[in-house]
């Protein structure tokens, strides 16, 4: 192509069915485009239901790299900007087309006031490019190897382009408000934290470190997956809990198999004072049903009957590799088969409770101090705004 | 902080960085330059590798440096002529140096057998006897433990290699034993050691490879032909001097730092006799610069951090009882159940003094013991 890119179209996708609201919805997606595009420079337009990303200095796959992170994003077209001038709109044709294969040419114009219809000047423009080819292109408007989409817009000016690259779709970060992620460091967590943040969620995350017995290695593979997740979020505040004291406790106090049980029935608690506090309407895990002991839905009931807040379980009805694929797809996958102990494998019993019962958890946990000890670590518990850059 | 982890690694020594200095910034040139200047450094990298050969009595030989211990490990595998599918043996608790190198000759079609070691991580003679025959090409033991101390007795195993198989090359790691136990390769039968910088005073980056007189290497990496062909690549001129360096500054010392570090060495060992469920893995004989034990009840990562909190940095064997590639030598000690997991290396300098041992020591037990409330 011997012309460069100027210019990203930006379509975007569920907002369009927006009512009332929409404004809401669209404000809040160019102010997460432009987060996303920090610190470049750049000119931003809106212009009849889409967006454009003109003069950046950056390299152009720089830019649909970010975008293409960005919720609510339906797709993105590296495009060329040119005046809507016939002469030019030839030449500009001319000179992004590969000059051999079949093809097609795909006009759309907004501009009602132009004294042709689209059809004709998509046939001009054909006529232009099969002129200049010497015979070498050929016109197939429905088997075609590339397809030349012309944009005239009502502002005078027309964006020449081949690819729709996929967005990430979705909501915009934050239309659905703010959400607590329990972050294990495992595969699951991250993405499902990825699918809310997809459904408009802010994501806050919470993790709970077991120092001596994790390391600082673990708490570093969780920080850096917070960094991985905010690249789709714009930022995630990271809450680390010290969890030794709790386990002390209940590996002491409680019998063994139901470690994890009552130990995750204080994660939750946990996460619900701390979400509450940072005004979260949800706490977000990243169970899927039968994965392990601790997700059958008995063991979900007796540790979901400890909060008030919803929780969500996007994973509940994956299968393990369709989890994977997406943690491929997100960047995740190879920083959470790093292999460090997190917290539920330390004291992890041989026979743990498959079908707990609430009444039997709650007999165990009166021999525990629950509320001294939740108090204490949330108290030391630290947090830390996590960006991806 | 106490840092009883220089296996791993150590401090750069004064002399050491003053070297390092020295060498960037005055004595910069190119050895491979023509004029003055270049030819000077040129014949200090040459004083420096006739230093470090008559300290391993390698006088004879020739050394090659490199950029540590793990490339001349690679280049005395893959730098040596081998008959091909011919038998390859190494001792099954080398370092990973040398275990991946073999793995990558197994995979090319060589008949690579693992001599056992005993509970201590010393190879068992008759048994390496056994694994010998006249298809034997090359031979690597390690000369002391990375993971014990255990020092083989690298010249009769590399005797009994000769008899058996007269054409075959004997390599040993000899990572941990340069500037701390003496070494001798003067009229011994063994064809090439490896040395590396930074577990002696010197910064990381640099390391050698002895090869005997009569032996052959093939360069792994070629280029502008330096270290006569055997290892292109600009000299590191600041990391040789630097090794050359230390390495005299331990040996000036070797006999004192030695009786040094085996009054450190047998102070903790005994105290540790406190808990049952510890198990000393180094030998009595061996490298005093290293102390591993196993506990049952602990795993070895947790005790690490748990002293870490404590201001104590220690090493351990097994950084994960999930990854696989821990497993090779507690197998290899054939440690069983918790023991396998528990594993801790101390790793002592010849600047360990005695009071970080006592003051270890006070801080293991309490730790130890808290830990054992929880877990026991």
């Amino acid at each position: 192509m011997s012309v460069e890119y100027n210019c990203i179209l930006i379509r975007f996708g569920e907002i369009f069915l927006k009512g009332h609201n929409r404004k809401f919805f669209e404000d809040l997606l160019i102010c997460n485009i432009k987060s996303a595009l920090k610190p470049l420079k750049y000119t931003f337009l809106r212009s009849q239901g889409r967006y454009y990303v003109e003069d950046a200095k950056e390299e152009t796959s720089e830019i649909v790299s970010r975008l293409t992170r960005v919720f609510g994003i339906h797709s993105v077209s590296p495009a060329v900007k040119v005046r809507t001038d016939e002469e030019e709109l030839f030449k500009t044709a001319i000179a992004m087309s590969p000059m051999t294969g079949k093809f097609r040419v795909t006009v759309k114009r907004a501009d009602k006031r132009l004294p042709f219809t689209s059809a004709e000047m998509a046939g001009k423009i054909g006529g232009a490019l099969l002129k200049a080819s010497g015979g070498k292109l050929k016109v197939d408007l429905f088997d075609y190897d590339f397809e030349l989409n012309v944009d005239i817009r009502d502002n005078g000016y027309s964006y020449l382009f081949y690819d729709k690259i996929p967005g990430a779709g979705g909501l915009p970060v934050g239309c659905s408000g703010s959400g607590m992620l329990l972050l294990s460091g495992g595969i699951d967590s991250p993405v499902a934290g990825w699918l809310m943040a997809k459904r408009g969620v802010r994501l806050n995350a919470i993790h709970f470190h077991s120092f001596p017995y994790t390391s600082e290695l673990a708490l570093q593979k969780v920080k850096d997956l917070a960094a991985r997740l905010s690249g789709y979020t714009g930022g995630v505040k990271l809450f680390v809990v010290p969890f030794t004291e709790i386990q002390y406790a209940i590996h002491e106090k409680c019998p063994e198999s139901f470690m994890i049980t009552i130990m995750r029935r204080f994660m939750m608690r946990i996460a619900e004072r701390i979400a509450r506090r940072e005004e979260c309407g949800a706490i977000i895990t990243g169970e899927s049903l039968g994965q392990v002991a601790s997700q059958t839905m008995q063991s979900m009931n007796v540790t979901n009957s400890v909060v008030t807040l919803p929780v969500f379980r996007p994973l509940i009805g994956f299968d393990k590799e369709e989890i994977i694929d997406i943690s491929q797809k997100i960047d995740t996958f190879d920083i959470s088969i790093r292999p460090y102990e997190d917290c539920c494998t330390v004291f992890l019993p041989k026979n743990p409770v498959i079908r707990p019962k609430i009444g039997e958890a709650v007999e165990y946990e009166n021999r525990l101090d629950v509320d001294a000890l939740i108090e204490d670590a949330v108290q030391r518990t630290t947090e830390e705004f996590i960006t991806s850059k | 902080m106490i840092y009883f982890d220089n296996a791993a690694t150590t401090a750069v020594i004064p002399e050491a960085a003053e070297t390092v200095v020295r060498y960037m910034t005055e004595k910069y040139f190119n050895p491979s330059a023509m004029y003055h200047e270049g030819l000077s450094v040129k014949n200090d990298i040459e004083r420096a590798r006739a230093g470090i050969l008559s300290r391993i009595g390698g006088a004879q030989g020739k050394l090659y440096f490199t950029s540590g211990g793990t490339e001349s490990d690679n280049l005395a595998f893959f730098g040596t002529k081998k008959k091909k599918n011919s038998r390859i043996i190494i001792s099954e608790a080398e370092h990973a140096a040398v275990y991946q190198s073999a793995m990558v000759l197994k995979q090319n079609g060589f008949d690579v057998c693992m001599a056992p070691v005993d509970a201590h991580g010393a190879v068992d003679t008759d048994a390496f006897k056994e694994l010998l025959n006249e298809n034997t090409s090359f031979v690597s033991v390690i000369h002391v433990s990375n993971e014990t101390g255990a020092v083989n007795d690298i010249v009769k195993l590399a005797e009994i290699t000769k008899r058996a198989a007269p054409g075959a090359l004997f390599h040993s790691d000899g990572v941990q034993a340069g500037g701390k136990i003496r070494i001798n390769l003067n009229g011994a039968p063994i064809d090439l050691y490896s040395l590396s910088a930074h577990k002696i005073g010197a910064p990381k980056g640099t390391g050698a490879l002895y090869a005997a007189k009569n032996v052959h290497l093939n360069p792994v990496i070629v280029g502008g032909g330096q270290e006569g062909g055997v290892r292109s690549s600009t000299e590191n001129t600041a990391g040789i001097m630097a090794f050359d360096a230390a390495f005299a500054a331990c040996t000036e010392k070797l006999n004192e730092s030695f009786s040094n570090v085996s009054f450190i060495h047998d102070y903790i060992r005994s105290a540790l006799a406190f808990a049952d469920d510890i198990k000393i893995l180094s030998p009595e004989s061996g490298s005093p610069y290293i102390l591993s034990f196993c506990s049952g009840s602990v795993r070895g990562e947790v005790i690490e951090h748990a002293m870490e909190r404590e201001g104590v940095l220690v090493g351990t064997g097994s950084a994960c009882s999930s990854n696989k590639a821990t497993r090779r030598i507690p197998e290899a000690l054939k440690l069983k159940g918790g023991y396998a997991e528990g594993i801790v290396r101390l790793s002592f300098s010849r600047f360990s003094t005695p009071g970080e041992a006592e003051a270890f020591v006070v801080k293991f037990k309490k730790v130890y013991e808290e830990l054992k409330s929880h877990v026991g």
